[in-house]
């Protein structure tokens, strides 16, 4: 075996070993890792991340990125629990609703002005962030306490799998699908892996990003209604670390940020390994303060894997 | 003995699967002006790249002022007195000319690690000076000139980075005119004679014959990678020149001219009064059911553009478009794929396959809505379409789920023509269908485009040479400088010959 395929086989691995060697080393730091409450919690955890980090799977498939991730998922969980007295479990459609215009907004600014991915996203951002500020009227606004029996279902689990998690699972489903069966999934791939190519043989470029862009909103709505329903408030500060950690799952998963290849299946693996990284940092006492620098690194370091090293020049669209 | 300043001995130059250049023995005197000309594709930006160090030659040797003549790229050659002016230019637009002219070295104008602009202006000046062009500031900035005079100072940025004239040096210019009119080119040609009296050399390339006789002493002629004549200028005309050019045809058999489809009579593709501005203008042809017709016209000639036109890539200035008696503006390719017209493009790589993507995928991307119901995919109607089409075509690869960045020129090609095919379009575009393809796969093509003619295609044609693009076709229409300038028949009994072509294309 040659140093170049050793290396390609360890890189598409790579995913499974680090689950693999974190479990272990957690475990053997504190048994109670695998634990019951301790996977119970994780899968909670998990839940809201899986959702937002499909849609922005899609995204960076075709070579785009989102940055407005966080800033949707906020204004997202402001929309569910401030809609929630007077909609009750049907607030979940209020979100959806505006997650899929917020993407929709950002797949229309990216294609019909031609302006960069990262910059729509980051300034679509800062309006989301604000609108979900002003909403809920700074910081955060709890659910009324005489409505939270219509919350229950979600406390529901079966065996240690939660109920949120199982539909984050049927999102994920969902996407698969998209990903793998529709002639929108195929054309999300052609067009991260050769634009040009994927316009001359007669795809429709801008609609395809536009849907991606759109499909990430979703994702994101779903995650800020579960953030919302979890913590039974209305948080507008909630989606501020996500959009790292949306980054985090995807390329972690091995989905490279240069387009084309992935799969939300890899991005399943990413967010799951995620948020074990999470949790073992707790469980093994790490103060809070300290964990955006793993993510940060580890994040570097599997976009570093990830990507072409031939010198050919890395360009975000 | 005459005083060579460079000479090449027996240069040869493989790529995979072809010879671009065979046996050239090329000579350089001091102060001469040598001309170099050739159809597209006989070898002469090949020679140029090797002459300047950015490719290196199979086999053969280089020699400069006498010496041997090496390099491993375009600073060593310029080192050694050779520069070169690309076809394309390579100022930075958004500097003035002198921080353009000494890119890259602006060491020689530091004082304390600050840049002395005003001297740099200065030795600018001068240098301009030298080559009688007063009337360029050093210190403007290159957008705001012309293109004659752009190319004037990347010429002079070359002159100036070779330098040295006390032994004289080389300096290759690849098509300097194609973007400059009568009276810019009439000022590079007396630029030019100033530096070679300056007892420096030029090697000149251009598609335009009388501009090649006008300015050179004498003249290459190349074809198929060979040098096939060496003309003094007494000696020269273009009807001389466009013979040598020629040769001879290769046989009818090859381009299975014998099976070349009878033309029905429907009109399915008009184009009237097309312009783009820049690139071509007022462009009028019908195209038959199972008609090809082929497009020929030197690079530049606009007929690369009215593909993008006509596949909807680009959009038209002027001018309609009529499909089957209905006028249609294409907003894109997807757009002019639902009207059932698609290209195949030049760059493959680029343009016509998705690298990452299975051979089964590949052919099913432009006829998603055949294998799919309600946008969902059929994964089994994919695999049974691709394995026609793979059996059809004989494509040579290990299975529908290979990756289709893994087969050789000839057969991502065919992948391509499945894909084009396979949607049942009306017209298709071919631009350069064999570039890039051996011989064998070559055949295949010029079968499998005289069967889908035959089962009613029609296809507008750009060939990869003018011979494949007059026996493939049933009709030819020339273009020069963006205008049709002629148009004639190629039944399979009487074809035209390439030098009645030439002589439009010109």
């Amino acid at each position: 075996m040659t140093m170049k395929t050793r290396m390609r086989a360890f890189v598409k691995n790579f995913p499974w070993l680090l689950l693999i060697a974190l479990v272990a080393v957690f475990t053997a730091i504190n048994p109670r890792f695998v634990g019951p409450i301790s996977l119970g919690n994780i899968f909670m955890v998990a839940a809201p991340l899986l959702c937002l980090s499909l849609g922005a799977t899609f995204v960076i498939m075709t070579g785009a990125i989102d940055l407005s991730v966080g800033a949707i998922v906020s204004a997202s969980c402001v929309i569910y629990g401030t809609t929630f007295p007077a909609l009750g479990n049907w607030s979940i459609l209020a979100a959806l609703g505006f997650g899929f215009f917020a993407g929709s907004v950002n797949g229309l600014l990216f294609t019909w002005l031609k302006i960069p991915s990262f910059i729509v996203t980051l300034a679509a951002s800062a309006l989301w962030r604000s609108l979900a500020l002003i909403l809920v009227g700074g910081g955060a606004k709890g659910i009324p306490m005489e409505l939270w029996d219509g919350l229950k279902w979600a406390d529901i689990s079966i065996g240690i799998v939660p109920l949120l998690f199982l539909i984050s699972l049927v999102a994920f489903g969902l996407y698969y699908f998209i990903q793998s069966k529709t002639a929108l999934g195929r054309a999300i791939f052609a067009v991260g892996a050769n634009e040009r190519g994927a316009r001359m043989l007669g795809l429709k470029v801008n609609s395809t990003k536009f849907w991606a862009f759109a499909l990430s909103g979703a994702g994101c709505a779903l995650a800020g209604a579960f953030y919302s329903i979890e913590l039974k408030t209305s948080l507008a500060t909630i989606g501020d670390p996500v959009t790292l950690l949306a980054i985090a799952s995807v390329v972690i998963g091995g989905t490279p940020l240069t387009g084309g290849r992935g799969s939300v299946l890899r991005t399943l693996l990413g967010a799951l390994l995620v948020v074990i990284i999470q949790n073992g940092l707790n469980t093994v006492a790490v103060d809070p303060y300290w964990q955006q620098i793993v993510f940060g690194a580890f994040t570097i370091f599997a976009v570093f894997l990830n990507s072409e090293k031939g010198g050919r020049v890395f360009i975000i669209k | 003995m005459e005083d060579v300043l460079f000479r090449t001995r027996d240069i040869c130059k493989e790529y995979p699967g072809t010879v671009a250049l065979r046996g050239i023995d090329l000579e350089v005197r001091r102060g001469e002006i040598v001309g170099l000309v050739g159809e597209n594709g006989a070898g002469k930006s090949t020679l140029l790249r090797i002459i300047s160090c950015v490719e290196q030659p199979t086999s053969g040797s280089m020699e400069m002022r006498g010496e041997q003549f090496r390099g491993r790229n375009l600073l060593d050659a310029n080192k050694k007195g050779v520069g070169m002016v690309f076809q394309e230019q390579s100022l930075m637009k958004n500097l003035s000319v002198a921080q353009n002219i000494y890119l890259g070295r602006e060491r020689g104008f530091r004082r304390l690690g600050i840049v002395d602009w005003r001297r740099m202006n200065a030795t600018g000046a001068k240098v301009l000076d030298s080559l009688g062009l007063k009337d360029i500031s050093p210190a403007g900035k290159v957008l705001e000139l012309d293109f004659a005079t752009r190319q004037m100072v990347e010429i002079a940025k070359v002159l100036d980075i070779v330098g040295d004239s006390e032994e004289g040096c080389l300096i290759l210019l690849d098509e300097p005119t194609s973007v400059l009119n009568d009276s810019e080119i009439r000022k590079l040609f007396e630029k030019i004679r100033i530096i070679a009296r300056q007892s420096n050399s030029v090697i000149f390339v251009s598609h335009r014959l009388s501009e090649v006789i006008d300015i050179s002493d004498r003249i290459y002629v190349f074809k198929d990678g060979r040098q096939t004549a060496l003309l003094d200028k007494k000696d020269a005309n273009e009807d001389v020149l466009y013979e040598k050019m020629v040769g001879r045809s290769t046989s009818g058999e090859y381009f299975k001219v014998g099976s070349q489809t009878e033309p029905g009579d429907d009109v399915v593709l008009e184009v009237r009064k097309l312009g783009l501005k820049g690139f071509f203008k007022d462009v009028n042809f019908r195209l038959r059911k199972k008609e090809v017709l082929g497009i020929c016209g030197v690079v530049g000639s606009g007929k690369e553009e009215v593909c993008s036109v006509l596949c909807g890539d680009d959009r038209p200035d002027e001018g309609q478009i009529i499909l089957d008696g209905e006028e249609r503006r294409f907003s894109d390719p997807s757009d002019a794929l639902k009207s059932g017209v698609l290209s195949v493009p030049k760059e493959r790589r680029e343009e016509g396959i998705i690298g990452g993507m299975s051979v089964a995928e590949n052919i099913s991307l432009s006829s998603m809505d055949a294998i799919s119901r309600h946008r969902i995919i059929s994964g089994r109607a994919r695999m049974d379409r691709a394995n026609d089409w793979i059996r059809k075509l004989n494509i040579k690869t290990p299975g529908p789920k290979e990756s289709v960045a893994t087969l050789s020129g000839g057969n991502a090609q065919k992948v391509v023509f499945a894909r084009a095919i396979a949607g049942r379009n009306k017209v298709l575009i071919l631009n350069h269908p064999t570039r890039g393809v051996d011989v064998g796969a070559k055949e295949e093509i010029y079968q499998l485009i005289r069967e889908i003619t035959e089962k009613g295609m029609s296809i507008v044609l750009l060939g990869d040479t003018l011979d494949e693009t007059i026996s493939l076709s049933s009709r030819i229409i020339v273009m020069k400088d963006g205008f049709v300038v002629a148009e004639m028949e190629s039944p399979k009994d009487d074809k035209p010959s390439q030098f009645d072509i030439v002589r439009y294309m010109m």
